[in-house]
């Protein structure tokens, strides 16, 4: 008769050899060395805290090669660093096909020694953001999970019972603890930095201030938005001022979406919109205007 | 010695989690070797053989205390302070013994942790073989150790842990750190009572407890 406790063991088992075999030593730090995931057959993706040093950064493999490595770029707003192995010959993680679930059995993974993969148990606890990092950066979401980040695993995947990857796990966003950046996102900044070699982020030259508006404000936004960014200076041939942004200026939404604070403005300034001309929604004398502004590159 | 061949359990999770506590936990004894405090202890032999740790087992000779309540006062037949295993006899037999694992841990496998955590007796925590490493004993002696997630506290120690189908993979023996525990994996403690038993037969009958190292 089938026992489900075996076949979740094995199940587990299998998962950690599996998702072990893309999962790497980084040894770019003083102390014990940190994990990562081998994104392509010679890039691997890490956290951007453990990878201290520019130079002699060294990779070793599953099966113990040592290779040198050199980093191609860094977005330290999300904790992720892309490096670039001496050659190819590492075998790329599986992202999972449907993110991660709260309540889901998952296993953080680690290779810190020449040991061999290291692992811990525990469940999805939750999934968080978007969450404004103290590095200036903007995770749309996060997981928590309950298992244990034993040293050496920032880098490292959370990966589900299958050996797919949920996200890569950091303790350096969040002083200390533990969460995990989805591997959508993480897979989204890895691309960014192979292509341009840094996370490009929208630039408009406004300060602002966020503010109620009037209930009349409100009938000429035609819809229910209790805040704004009240506009209270434009850097000089910033694209804000360059598009007819005014001091003065509400700023309600981007493209759109609504605007009520700065969390807000800074996710809708992604790499994506750069260079494009975007629909600004302002209140101007109490009325609702379109300011189309070419967005520029931070 | 009799070991039990675990059957699979019959369906749901909690069925298998219940037939696997049911089978092992009527080889957990509690170990007073300490004027305060208490360890755990396995059923190694059902002829009477007590494992525990070393740490455990003070200077003079513990009190056995089975699932049934029923206490004995012990003979300390082997101890080795450098894996941190001690072996008991009391007088008793026909008792329940669990079958050690025949495979290496691995890591991912699921592992339960028996034992009277902070003196609440009976406990079982659960958590997975996070890496297999070796250790060096004072004496320079390497022996592979079990680490694990499994949250352990004072009164685990000399508890079994054992894979799903109930087969002891080790004994706990300490913890680091505060999340990392640690475990004397079954092939160190098979050694342990092997050399043990052949020196106890090639002595001569003793009627006191022999105190010192067998190893």
């Amino acid at each position: 008769m089938k026992n489900i406790l075996v076949e979740l063991s094995d199940a587990l088992v299998e998962s950690a050899e599996r998702a072990g075999d893309s999962t790497v030593m980084v040894n770019a730090r003083r102390r014990i060395p940190a994990s990562g995931i081998v994104y392509t057959e010679d890039l691997i993706l890490t956290a951007n805290h453990v990878v201290e040093r520019d130079e002699d950064i060294s990779v070793t493999l599953p099966d113990g090669t040592d290779l040198s490595a050199s980093v191609v770029g860094r977005d330290p707003g999300s904790d992720l660093a892309l490096i670039k192995l001496e050659r190819s010959g590492a075998y790329p993680a599986e992202p999972a096909k449907m993110p991660a679930r709260v309540g889901q059995i998952v296993l953080a993974l680690g290779r810190p020694s020449k040991n061999g993969i290291e692992a811990s148990l525990g469940t999805v606890s939750a999934i968080g953001g978007p969450f404004r990092t103290h590095h200036g950066g903007m995770l749309e979401r996060y997981l928590r999970t309950d298992s244990i980040p034993y040293p050496g695993f920032s880098g490292g995947p959370l990966v589900a019972a299958n050996g797919t990857v949920l996200g890569l796990n950091t303790s350096g966003l969040t002083r200390g603890a533990a969460i995990t950046i989805p591997t959508d996102i993480a897979w989204k900044v890895a691309e960014t930095i192979a292509k341009h070699g840094h996370i490009r982020r929208g630039y408009l030259g406004i300060r602002s201030q966020a503010v109620e508006i009037s209930i009349d404000a409100q009938k000429a936004l035609k819809r229910e938005q209790a805040t704004g960014l009240l506009v209270m200076g434009l850097e000089k041939d910033s694209p804000a001022a360059a598009g007819g942004l005014m001091v003065g200026d509400i700023l309600v939404g981007v493209s759109g979406s609504p605007v009520t604070d700065h969390d807000r403005l800074f996710a809708q300034l992604t790499g994506d919109v750069i260079g494009k001309s975007t629909p600004i929604d302002v209140l101007r004398g109490g009325q609702l205007q379109f300011v189309d502004v070419v967005i520029g590159e931070r | 010695m009799k070991f039990i061949i675990p059957e699979g359990g019959s369906g749901t999770f909690t069925e298998s989690l219940d037939a696997l506590v049911q089978r092992v936990m009527p080889s957990l004894t509690i170990v007073h070797g300490h004027r305060w405090g208490a360890g755990a202890g396995i059923i190694w032999g059902e002829d009477g053989l007590i494992l525990t740790n070393n740490h455990v087992v003070g200077q003079r000779s513990p009190v056995v205390k089975l699932q049934d309540d029923s206490e004995y006062a012990s003979r300390l037949l082997a101890r080795d302070p450098h894996v941190d295993l001690a072996l008991l006899s009391i007088e008793a037999s026909g008792l329940t013994t669990l079958a050690p694992a025949p495979i290496s841990p691995r890591v991912g496998e699921m592992v339960f942790a028996f034992g009277h955590p902070w003196g609440q007796r009976n406990s079982v925590t659960r958590g997975i073989v996070s890496t297999t490493l070796t250790a060096k004993t004072r004496r320079g002696r390497e022996i592979p150790i079990i680490r694990s997630d499994v949250p352990l506290a004072p009164g685990n120690s000399g508890g079994p842990l054992v894979n799903v189908r109930g087969e002891v993979i080790g004994i706990n023996a300490m913890i680091i750190g505060g999340d990392q525990s640690i475990a004397i994996p079954v092939s160190v403690v098979i050694e342990f009572v092997e050399r043990a038993l052949s020196k106890q037969k090639n002595r001569t009958r003793r009627t006191k407890p022999v105190p010192e190292s067998v190893l």
